[in-house]
């Protein structure tokens, strides 16, 4: 008994060391010399549905590059220290090219330095480190975005009104942008006024008690700004409970095309509009391939955003659905 | 200080242990009153502020049975969420009526509650241990049986209403949706949940036996209880409770996120032990935890209507844990008059 256990043990054992073991020899069917790429991807945390779908879609994209292969993605789940340790394992396993979307810049910075020094190249995702030394950066404009929808508030509140701002994680770099922005926008209008804002951690379930309580507090509320969908939808179920949902317009970020998601918010109705946040999937699918194939490419790939509304939401979620049921 | 004041003042101590909790619901009411009056005290708002903790308050329920054998349970929070996942997905991909829904969530997360008991008292794992490896287990399968995206509970038809299954779930807690027009479901479910336990706590034999338990396990054993089944139960039971918290989530937020529950556990053992439930077994009520329930719950609305920060929040709710743990303990006060005196 104990003997098929240790063999059944060192069976399993040895079957994930092959699995892990990346190479960089040519391929199987014997394509004459042609190389097998190997991308090592370290993801700061999986679990935000964003990030997911960021997953999803950058799978999606290097499909598209048959000598290019995804090892697993590592999920650093929003650990820095677990993020450095993954990054130094990629090394270790000398792939061909790494990406990083850093969960912080200045503990990752060093470990970027590392594949940088082991000659590696690397592509900074979504968010920043602090050093050069990495072969491109692909994200999207926090700030910008946030500016956008500030500008679209003054649009909506053109007689001026008041605004409840609900806020992401207050430590996480997106949540300081998106307040950042959307403040200087909405100083075109001094009769426009933040009257309440607070920390609801981009999730839904505490955004909905947090609005319940300023609708108590607050007898007249204009307009709510959510960090994120799920959050201006939090607000939205609570103003709707209350049977208010119709006098307040509520702006929401990310646009992710999932059932519950931004865009078919807009479309039903229950956000007035949100703002892609551009997962940058494509084009880091594209910056790997050009890479590993010794084309040059941009140091500094900084991605709009597109405005979802009513008109164009069909269209947008048709166009970022990977569920392939559309 | 005579040994006769000294005594006095641990009886008052003790006494005031005993009625920590309605000590601290007064005040937290009194606070609300003195500084929001009307606004605090209005039907919408305490049912909101209720209604926003009854998922939690249920969970708490089960680490207390848990806590009174003298174990903990930190796995409650991804039970919840594990149980809201499914609940969504039953709803959305299955499309089944919402009786249907709960009972296949609290076999769910009696399924996980057992593996737990299983663990602590076949393979005599700490409870500590077998809960948090059962916390990190429960929170991945979640998320690989999402996809790590949420999944919404509001389904629309094609004609673009809400199903009727779906408009039948928002019943069981999504803002504004009432049972009869009036009561809200998660402040229902959350009294019944504590009204049925203190029944089983204090009428039954198995009440009985979750406190010799706690209280000394050998004496318990000597004495004919079936320490391994009670352990195996309070777990089971923990778990299915965690299950049948995950719809009320589910619908509150009307989707199932894969984050869903995280750190509840922790407000549920805060709640237990604001209640005056003991760490070291034996000790607390379900009426004691109901009302540390209350306490945490009336608190957050409290600081929230009175514009507090979060990080103040996060401050003073992990000083009332520890003003409870202390009032529990009135040799900790003779202990330190002890030591000044030698």
């Amino acid at each position: 008994m104990k003997k098929t256990i240790a063999i059944a043990l060192c069976a399993l054992l040895a079957a994930a060391c092959a699995s892990k073991a990346p190479t960089s020899t040519a391929t199987a069917d014997g394509g004459a010399g042609k190389k097998k790429f190997v991308v090592g991807y370290s993801q700061s945390n999986n679990a935000e549905p964003y990030r997911a779908q960021l997953n999803l879609q950058l799978q999606h994209f290097l499909k598209k590059y048959p000598d290019i292969e995804l090892l697993p993605i590592a999920d650093a789940k929003q650990s820095s220290a677990t993020q450095v340790s993954q990054v130094q394992n990629f090394i270790t396993q000398k792939v061909d090219a790494l990406i990083v979307s850093p969960t912080e810049p200045a503990p990752l910075t060093a470990a970027v330095q590392q594949a940088c020094d082991a000659k590696i190249p690397v592509i900074i995702l979504d968010r920043t480190v602090n050093t050069d030394c990495y072969t491109a950066f692909i994200g999207g404009d926090n700030v910008l975005i946030g500016r956008k929808a500030g500008e679209e508030a003054v649009k909506l509140l053109p007689d001026g009104g008041n605004i409840v701002e609900l806020r992401g994680i207050l430590s996480n770099q997106p949540q300081i942008d998106r307040d950042k922005g959307f403040r200087e926008a909405i100083a075109a209008n001094p009769k426009i006024k933040i009257i309440a804002d607070r920390e609801a951690k981009w999730v839904k379930e505490q955004a909905t008690p947090i609005m319940q309580q300023w609708l108590a507090q607050h007898p007249k509320i204009d307009l709510v700004y959510g960090h994120n969908d799920p959050m201006a939808l939090g607000a939205y179920l609570a103003a709707k409970a209350a049977g208010k949902a119709e006098q307040i317009k509520f702006i929401g970020i990310d646009g992710l095309a999932i059932p519950d998601g931004g865009i078919r918010a807009v479309q039903l109705g229950q956000l007035s509009a949100t703002f892609i946040y551009p997962t940058g999937a494509q084009e880091a699918a594209d910056t790997v391939n050009k890479i590993l194939h010794g084309q040059p490419v941009d140091k500094q790939q900084v991605l709009g955003t597109t405005q979802v509304t009513k008109d164009n939401a069909a269209g947008l979620y048709k166009q970022f659905d990977l569920s392939g049921q559309n | 200080m005579t040994l006769h004041a000294d005594n006095r003042m641990r009886r008052t101590l003790s006494a005031l242990g005993a009625a920590q909790a309605y000590i601290g619901l007064v005040l937290v009411l009194a606070v609300g009153i003195a500084t929001k009056g009307e606004m605090f005290l209005s039907e919408t708002n305490l049912t909101n502020a209720i209604g926003a903790f009854a998922s939690r308050g249920i969970l708490a329920v089960g680490v207390t049975l848990v806590i009174l054998t003298g174990g903990i349970d930190l796995s409650v929070g991804s039970l919840l969420g594990i149980a809201s996942m499914t609940a969504a997905m039953m709803l959305s991909k299955h499309s089944l009526e919402p009786w249907q829904i709960v009972p296949i969530c609290m076999a769910v997360g009696a399924f996980f509650g057992f593996l737990n008991g299983a663990g602590t008292a076949w393979l005599r794992i700490q409870s500590f241990v077998m809960t948090l490896a059962m916390l990190s287990v429960v929170r991945g399968l979640d998320r690989q049986v999402s996809d790590n995206v949420s999944v919404g509970t509001q389904i629309a038809g094609p004609d673009g209403q809400l199903t009727p299954q779906a408009e039948a779930f928002q019943l069981f807690g999504t803002p504004g949706h009432n049972l009869f027009g009036r009561i809200y479901y998660p402040v229902l479910a959350f009294i019944v949940v504590c009204v049925v336990f203190h029944l089983i706590l204090t009428k039954t034999r198995f009440g009985r036996h979750v406190y010799a338990v706690g209280g000394n396990p050998t004496a318990a054993r000597l004495s004919g209880v079936n320490v391994t089944a009670v352990t195996i139960a309070v777990f089971t039971l923990s778990g299915m409770l965690a299950g049948f918290a995950g719809p009320i989530d589910a619908a509150y937020s009307a989707s199932a996120d894969p984050q869903a529950g995280q750190s509840f556990e922790l407000d549920a053992i805060a709640a237990a032990v604001i209640g005056g439930a003991s760490l070291a077994g034996g000790k607390g009520t379900i009426a004691g935890t109901f009302v540390g329930a209350l306490i945490l719950t009336l608190l957050d609305n409290v600081l929230g209507l009175n514009a507090v920060s979060d990080n103040w929040q996060l401050v003073i709710k992990g000083l009332i844990v520890v003003v409870a743990v202390v009032l529990q303990r009135p040799d900790l006060f003779t202990f330190f008059r002890g030591g000044s005196r030698s």
